[in-house]
């Protein structure tokens, strides 16, 4: 029913072709596209009209330039799952090809009139397929609920235009309220958060959870006694990465204890930043971990700064304080890079006691030659947990470890899946497969 | 007070983001944008108060003639000397970043080679690091120990003497038993953050804030 | 007893030696060469045929994601992709995750264009052929004919002509890169209204045929740190651009997944990925000849052996010496 209506200036348009066909490159008439293929039609002084219709020019016969084939109608659809800022866009290509490079899509909103108001939205080589999403233009949005027109040229080398008919776009564009292609991140998502609160209620509830111990979470408080038995400072390196990286997160929910047994002790407490951001919370958590210990007078609004946003500097810096100052106990624990092994070797160097913990794999293997004790991957994240005992916090403990289990057998699964891919010439992978890809790319 | 306002503004930012994510429509994308012009902001004013930090610490340390005070001055006159060549002095005075300033200058002649020289520190450590580490103290050292000789000698052209073999056999642990490892620790680590992540929206984490709670 | 002493030695060996050793290694392997063959892996091979096949009307970004720190290894594989750009006239948008990635890339930028050095590109400034500009002429061809029409010669040695805005823009550093990178997606010119010089970006007719992200296709992220992977998360999940990184050596083991889950096209790992991209850009006749990279290789070698050497006498110490029927040594080494 749709395309009858359009089927109409589709046939005039077929009875114009053989006028066109003797219809000639005219540079007086046609102002070339841009070879840069980037050209707007404000650019272009051409109207639709001369371009289809224009008329053989006697003294150019001799070299008949005969044109080019025009495209077909343009079908618009609104796309799924955005904003209301994007149009699919297709249109019928030219059923003789021959000359034609690109094609040329403008667009305009359906009540403007007048040739300044198209604007060259898109360029699709002849070679690529008919259609395109409209929108990403950041030049030429498009806005919800606007109707808008369209029509396509083809276009030569030359960068001559021979515009096919004017489509009124049969819907307007409209916001999704939910993002369909993400409904298995949601399901798996809800699952996942589903099974760590189950486990939040359950250590609520007051059922005894087992922790596996880890030395290097022990070994803190041996640590800072034996800083405090030294006399010497502790410091407390919470790495080189930003607030929304959750192993600095991580890193200060620690600080904040290691901050409140050294206020106990009466240690000094050295914690250099890199990142602003980060050293702002420090700060905070180590005065609040002094006011909470009784000893708010202790503290020293020197003893947390921030230093430098450059990694080299910053290693540089705190090598420096290990040197000069020689603390007893060097805690790294956070986000670390190329520079982790620089300030562990410096750290044993100094002969101080060194607990690291990071997640960033690659450092691992030198934090565990250089320090005394290491926090591998999670067991940083879960170190909060160990040394508060809050029932909630061993819950979540718990429910990392069976959110696991779920990626464990899936993983198992696709293990028996292959072989059985493999032995007798299925596919049942690529079933598993495609129900756990998620393609987010919009 | 002091820590329910903070706690509110998390979980109810978080809990929106979350949501957010799932939304495509426009109402959302503003939400999302409004975000991203504010994020960068308060960024920019933590940065202020960073190098106030730093300039609190050491004026201090100088003015209390605190031990190597002397430093302080080292990085105190760096800090506000670059942005000053950068942006105050004028550039027929070889201010601006322009290549013959001397911003330019000291930025090329003093920071690269000392922040190279801190990286090229990497290199004699790891010599001295893996000298210690690398000890065939039981089987499954061993089998590091081999596997890090392997990788070494096929990461240098001067492995291919060995045959081709060599360099293989070092992309072979590369690509597959290397793979595998990072891949199982990188899943652990996502759970942890989720958890973390769902932690502290929820305020079940707090110290973050601040203390160390109970 | 004596012996014993001997291996016990030779097990607590003073670091200092360790670190006299990998000086002088260095240093004589650095002033003599001997130019070993390196052979190219399809990590890198796969970054090289990607850029292979761009062309002018393509677009890639480099990120000079890293400080000066690590510029040893990052240094040379950005000036490779870069170099291979400028041969294929692909227009290059050069952008910095950290602030001094930006004086990174103003660095590269020198030493690609430098006069001095033979196999250069010739620079025109983004003000020098403002007057073409106006006069509407953008298209690269036509602008090196008004250009060599109005009396440039392209000097002897260069390689070809590069144009500010038309072949290359730098763009440089922006704090918060990765909500930088989001922002790009829809728009590079709301994120960077002007480049590092200040010259207005909407000027610039690159920008003209590529508004944003959608419109490149390709980015090569040289980083020294994770920071990397924000051009994954950001960029090529959301809008699907194809993603290459260029890594220190120590990182370069944590990305196998990405390559395998074809998040990245390829990954070029510390000097040897460098040199890598460096043989590749020698061997289809884009540079005359390998670059410093390359030269790195055989210090590079050197210390590998010397490495491998110490962990020999170590354990040959830790054995002859009996240390293996003790209980666990002093420390964890």
């Amino acid at each position: 029913m749709r395309k009858n209506w359009i089927g109409i200036p589709a046939i005039m348009i077929l009875l114009l072709l053989p006028s066109l066909s003797v219809a000639q490159g005219d540079d007086e008439i046609l102002t070339p596209v841009d070879d840069n293929l980037s050209a707007t039609v404000a650019d272009n002084s051409v109207t639709p009209d001369e371009t289809e219709l224009r008329p053989a020019a006697g003294e150019q016969l001799e070299e008949p330039d005969p044109g080019l084939d025009i495209p077909g109608i343009v079908t618009v659809q609104n796309k799924p799952n955005d904003a209301g800022d994007q149009l699919i866009v297709s249109f019928e290509p030219a059923v003789n090809s021959e000359g034609i490079v690109t094609y040329n899509i403008y667009r305009h909103i359906a009540e403007e009139e007048g040739e300044d108001t198209w604007n060259l939205v898109k360029i699709v080589l002849a070679i690529n397929p008919p259609e395109f999403i409209d929108g990403y233009d950041p030049e030429y949005p498009i806005e919800p609920g606007v109707l808008y027109e369209y029509r396509v040229a083809s276009v030569n080398a030359d960068g001559d235009e021979f515009f096919g008919p004017v489509c009124t776009a049969e819907v307007v564009s409209k916001g999704e309220w939910f993002h369909t292609d993400k409904t298995r991140v949601l399901i798996a998502g809800l699952l996942f958060i589903l099974l760590i609160f189950y486990y939040f209620g359950k250590a609520q509830r007051g059922t005894k959870m087992y922790l596996r111990p880890i030395a290097g979470i022990e070994a803190i408080d041996e640590a800072i006694g034996r800083a405090t038995e030294m006399g010497k400072p502790i410091l407390y390196v919470p790495g080189i990465s930003t607030i929304s990286d959750v192993a600095t997160i991580a890193s200060i929910t620690i600080l904040g204890r290691v901050a409140k047994k050294i206020a106990e002790y009466q240690t000094r407490l050295i914690v250099p930043n890199y990142d602003p951001i980060v050293y702002t919370v420090a700060e905070e958590v180590v005065k609040q971990a002094y006011l909470e210990a009784g000893r708010p007078d202790s503290y020293d609004p020197d003893s947390v700064f921030f230093m430098t946003q450059s990694q080299f500097a910053y290693v540089a810096g705190v090598n420096g304080i290990m040197m000069r100052d020689k603390p007893a106990t060097n805690f790294y624990l956070g986000m670390f890079y190329a520079e982790s092994l620089i300030l562990a070797e410096t750290g044993s160097l100094s002969g101080a006691i060194q607990i690291a913990g990071t997640d960033a794999v690659t450092q691992l293997p030198f934090f565990i030659t250089t320090c005394d004790y290491t926090l591998i991957g999670e067991e940083l994240y879960a170190a909060s947990a160990y040394l508060g005992h809050e029932p909630k916090q061993i819950g979540a403990v718990k429910g990392q470890d069976a959110c696991k289990a779920i990626i464990m057998s899936l993983i198992t699964l696709a293990l028996v899946l292959g072989i059985l891919d493999l032995v007798a010439n299925t596919h049942t992978l690529n079933w598993l497969r495609d129900l756990v890809t998620v393609s987010i790319v919009e | 007070m002091k820590r329910t306002v903070p706690l509110m503004i998390v979980m109810v930012g978080g809990i929106l983001m979350i949501i957010q994510y799932f939304i495509p429509h426009q109402y959302s994308l503003i939400v999302f944008d409004n975000y991203l012009e504010w994020a960068p902001i308060v960024g920019a004013f933590a940065l202020i108060l960073g190098v106030g930090s730093l300039t609190r610490l050491h004026s201090h340390k100088i003015r209390r003639r605190a031990k190597n005070w002397q430093y302080s001055w080292a990085v105190l006159i760096p800090l506000f000397g670059m942005p000053f060549f950068a942006l105050i002095m004028p550039e027929s005075l070889g201010g601006g970043t322009d290549v013959h300033g001397v911003h330019d200058f000291l930025f090329m002649h003093v920071q690269v080679p000392i922040q190279a020289t801190m990286f090229s520190l990497l290199a004699f450590y790891i010599a001295s690091a893996a000298f210690r580490a690398f000890r065939a103290k039981s089987a499954l050292a061993t089998v590091l120990l081999l596997a890090a000789v392997v990788v070494m000698l096929g990461q240098v052209p001067i492995g291919a003497i060995f045959g081709r073999w060599l360099p293989e056999t070092g992309l072979w642990i590369l690509r597959y038993p290397n793979l595998a490892a990072k891949r199982a620790i990188m899943l652990g680590v996502g759970f942890g953050m989720l958890a973390t992540n769902l932690k502290i929206i929820f305020g079940v984490e707090r110290n973050w804030l601040g203390g160390a709670g109970k | 007893m004596g012996a014993v002493n001997i291996w016990e030695k030779m097990l607590n060996l003073d670091r200092r030696w360790i670190f006299l050793g990998i000086g002088i290694i260095s240093i004589v392997f650095f002033l003599v060469g001997f130019g070993m063959p390196v052979t190219t892996t399809k990590e890198v091979e796969n970054i090289f045929d990607f850029v292979n096949e761009l062309g002018p009307d393509d677009a890639i970004f480099i990120g000079f994601d890293f400080a000066p720190g690590t510029q040893a290894e990052n240094m040379p594989m950005a000036v490779a992709v870069l170099r291979h750009a400028f041969h294929n006239n692909i227009p290059v948008f050069m952008t910095a995750i950290v602030p001094l990635g930006q004086g990174m890339a103003v660095s590269a930028l020198n030493y690609v264009t430098d006069p001095a050095i033979d196999g250069h590109y010739e620079r025109v400034l983004f003000e020098d052929w403002a007057d073409y500009r106006e006069a509407g002429i953008t298209n690269r061809e036509d602008i090196i004919a008004a250009w060599e029409r109005d009396g440039n010669v392209l000097p002897e040695g260069a390689l070809g002509w590069v144009f500010e805005g038309r072949d290359y823009a730098l763009l440089g550093y922006l704090p918060l890169f990765h909500l930088v990178i989001l922002g790009m997606t829809n728009s590079i010119e709301t994120q960077f209204p002007v480049d590092y010089h200040g010259n207005p970006i909407g000027e610039m007719p690159m920008l003209k045929e590529h508004k944003s992200l959608r419109d490149v296709d390709l980015a090569v992220t040289n980083a020294a740190s994770g920071a990397c992977t924000y051009w994954i998360t950001y960029a090529r999940e959301k809008i699907g651009l194809p993603i290459a990184f260029g890594v220190t050596g120590v990182m370069a083991t944590d990305y196998y997944p990405y390559i395998q889950s074809g998040q990245i096209i390829g990954q070029m790992g510390g000097l040897r990925g460098a040199a890598e991209y460096e043989v590749l850009l020698q061997e289809n006749g884009i540079t005359a000849t390998t670059d410093k990279a390359f030269r790195g290789m055989d210090v590079q070698s050197a210390e590998h052996i010397f490495i491998i050497l110490l962990i020999v006498i170590g354990n040959i110490a830790y054995f002859a010496g009996g240390f293996h029927k003790k209980t666990r040594l002093k420390g964890r080494g």
